[in-house]
């Protein structure tokens, strides 16, 4: 699930189905399938606003769609975007519905995996953080009672 | 230790129209699986597995593209690099065979590696209801320079052969691969389980 959520798209792709978004959107209408090509591009951009903006693209669809498959499978982005942005219990509250339309999908279920992970790693990362900070504190705390005794 | 051991990684795509079993081919490879309620790919999926052939450890890197119409725009971006490729259509279906010239078009058009090597999968033989001859299959692939093996995920007939073929034939092609060891022995060695499966694979 790492290649899948780390994986980048080019500076080319994402040009060309801009290009083609705009044009529709210039024209006063936009398929969902030029919506859809276009916010993968963007959920899978580096740049954080371009995710951000693969979101809504995709919640927008999802507003608009009835059909189960269509989507499972704005979730499943909707779900990858947060987790590229390091949203991970946002990304969980997507990754969820999938289950209601395919309960036993593995992708959603190893991206879930992965999400918790993820959220367990980056919790004791946190918790090292504030416990360095902590230590480093209570140093100069001593240094300076310390200083203060002689 | 592991790592050492590894004479190079290989990235391996799997593509063909939707339903003809591309991801229960490669749960089959690499799990021991099978679901036949096996849900349609999202996008696409990755696996990796380590493979030895002819004493050569490697490590393949498996990307399992969704078959969806929806999807055709976004999945030719994971075709770049490709060493090999498994196309593969179902037996019981002759809209999946027919479909075969447009799939090897796309993959011309998108892979970089020239030499890329590429193996026709007539999967599903369990199935009764034939729509595709073994020889269409064979003529096919030979038309194209393509190995060839009929399977069934479902039964697990031919889907070691398939990787196993795809991998041989790979490092036998000398520039189409890096070496990230320093135990290369491409051809003979090890004296391995391979030897003694009864592969049919032709070219």
């Amino acid at each position: 699930m790492e290649e899948i959520v780390n994986e980048n798209v080019s500076a080319t792709d994402l040009k060309k189905y801009e290009s083609v978004y705009l044009e529709q959107q210039r024209r006063g209408h936009v398929s969902e399938k030029t919506q859809f090509d276009y916010a993968l591009c963007l959920v899978r951009s580096k740049y954080e606003e371009d995710k951000y903006k693969g979101v809504s693209l995709l919640m927008d669809l999802l507003r608009s769609s009835s059909d189960n498959q269509s989507m499972r499978d704005y979730y499943f982005f909707i779900a990858i975007a947060y987790t590229r942005l390091k949203l991970y219990e946002k990304a969980l509250d997507y990754v969820e519905p999938i289950f209601k339309i395919e309960p036993s999908n593995r992708q959603a279920k190893e991206l879930k995996a992965y999400i918790k992970k993820k959220l367990k790693t980056d919790g004791l990362i946190g918790m090292a953080v504030v416990g360095g900070a902590a230590l480093a504190l209570g140093g100069v705390v001593a240094a300076t009672i310390a200083a203060i005794r002689k | 230790m592991e790592e050492h051991e590894i004479l190079t990684t290989l990235k391996i795509l799997i593509i063909g129209e939707s339903g003809v079993g591309k991801s229960s081919l490669l749960l089959r490879f690499t799990d021991d699986t099978f679901d036949p309620e096996q849900a349609a790919t999202i996008g696409v999926d990755f696996k990796v597995k380590t493979l030895t052939v002819d004493g050569n450890k490697t490590k393949l890197a498996i990307w399992d593209t969704a078959g969806q119409e929806r999807f055709r725009t976004l999945t030719p971006s994971y075709y770049r690099g490709a060493q090999g490729v498994i196309l593969v259509y179902d037996v019981s279906s002759k809209q999946s065979f027919n479909k075969l010239d447009a799939w090897l078009n796309e993959l011309e058009t998108f892979a970089t590696k020239q030499d890329m090597v590429k193996m026709l999968v007539g999967n599903k033989i369990d199935r009764n209801n034939h729509e595709v001859s073994k020889e269409e299959g064979l003529k096919f692939a030979r038309k194209h320079h393509m190995l060839f093996i009929e399977a069934s995920a479902k039964t697990n007939d031919g889907v070691q052969c398939a990787f196993e073929e795809l991998v041989e034939k790979i490092i036998q092609t000398p520039g189409l691969w890096e070496t990230s060891g320093k135990t290369i022995r491409p051809g003979q060695g090890g004296g391995d389980a391979y030897q003694g499966q009864s592969c049919y694979c032709v070219i």
